[in-house]
């Protein structure tokens, strides 16, 4: 399937909300390109989920640098959180788990059929995303008062 | 209205949800709050609690026992049939709320949500339960 705007907008504006309500963050969304084509961040987190329906399969990945993460979990609980715990590590699930479930109304409302998933946790130091198709990814970067993190749709 | 004495049981596999719906709820003026990772560990709480468990809050998909499983449970025990149960999804379709519905949700809410949506479902559930 060719990606298209319309299949991002439900991420970005999912993304959008998601940060504005539960994490007290202003997420302002950046342009979107191609992975490669710019560089990146380092990630020290990130969630994956796997999206699939009849007219799409592929993964979406919410990546975090280490301090934006952070910042989304210190407003988003409360706390001053100073590294990334085993205790925290879900929250990146969890933001994902959110975005993916607006996004996956939306979708299914223009015809999609996605299905139901369950996200997962990387973590590491220095995290570097890499497609295993000859698919491009597309990046949809976000900006915040704590930095910049991503959202990556890749399609088999 | 559910109060500062009123005992919430939340149930939530992640954690951070947890931690984020105990702390929607203390905003919102409750206080008395007991954690559950999932529906086999909130069946039990609910069962040994005392004094008991007045409001339940859990999430839909969870391993073991789905939020689902447990509003069922609940719903089919002649001890805790009437507890008021609010379910927390992130994928609110419409076959997803009459599927809640007909097992005898009380409410439900969508993440992401605000302390004042959480209070809005917390009024109309404890109106449902007095009236």
């Amino acid at each position: 399937m060719q990606l298209d705007a319309n299949f991002f907008k439900p991420f970005v504006d999912g993304a959008m909300k998601t940060f504005e309500i539960s994490c007290k963050l202003k997420a302002l969304p950046q342009k979107p390109f191609l992975k490669g084509s710019q560089p990146q961040p380092e990630f020290a987190i990130a969630g994956v989920i796997g999206l699939t329906s009849p007219k799409f399969n592929g993964n979406i990945t919410l990546c975090f640098p280490a301090p934006v993460f952070l910042a989304a979990m210190s407003s988003m609980l409360g706390e001053d959180f100073k590294e990334i715990t085993d205790d925290l590590q879900d929250g990146v699930a969890e933001l994902l788990n959110i975005i993916y479930g607006q996004a996956k109304v939306v979708l299914n409302q223009q015809g999609h059929a996605v299905e139901k998933a369950i996200p997962s946790v990387i973590r590491g130091s220095q995290i570097r995303t890499t497609a295993v198709s000859s698919t491009p990814v597309m990046v949809l970067p976000f900006k915040t008062d704590a930095g910049e993190f991503h959202i990556e749709i890749c399609s088999e | 209205m559910f109060g500062p004495t009123t005992k919430v049981l939340v149930v939530d596999d992640m954690l951070t949800m947890r931690k984020l719906v105990s702390k929607t709820l203390r905003e919102i003026g409750l206080t008395e709050i007991t954690e559950a990772s999932d529906g086999v560990l909130a069946w039990e709480a609910i069962e040994k609690a005392a004094p008991p468990i007045e409001l339940v809050i859990s999430d839909w998909n969870m391993p073991n026992c789905t939020g689902m499983d447990l509003l069922k449970k609940i719903r089919g025990s002649s001890k805790h049939a009437a507890l008021p149960f609010i379910m927390v999804t992130a994928e609110a379709e419409q076959h997803q709320v009459v599927e809640a519905v007909k097992a005898g949700v009380s409410n439900y809410v969508v993440k992401p949500f605000t302390p004042e949506a959480l209070r809005e479902k917390l009024e109309a559930v404890h109106k449902k339960a007095s009236g």
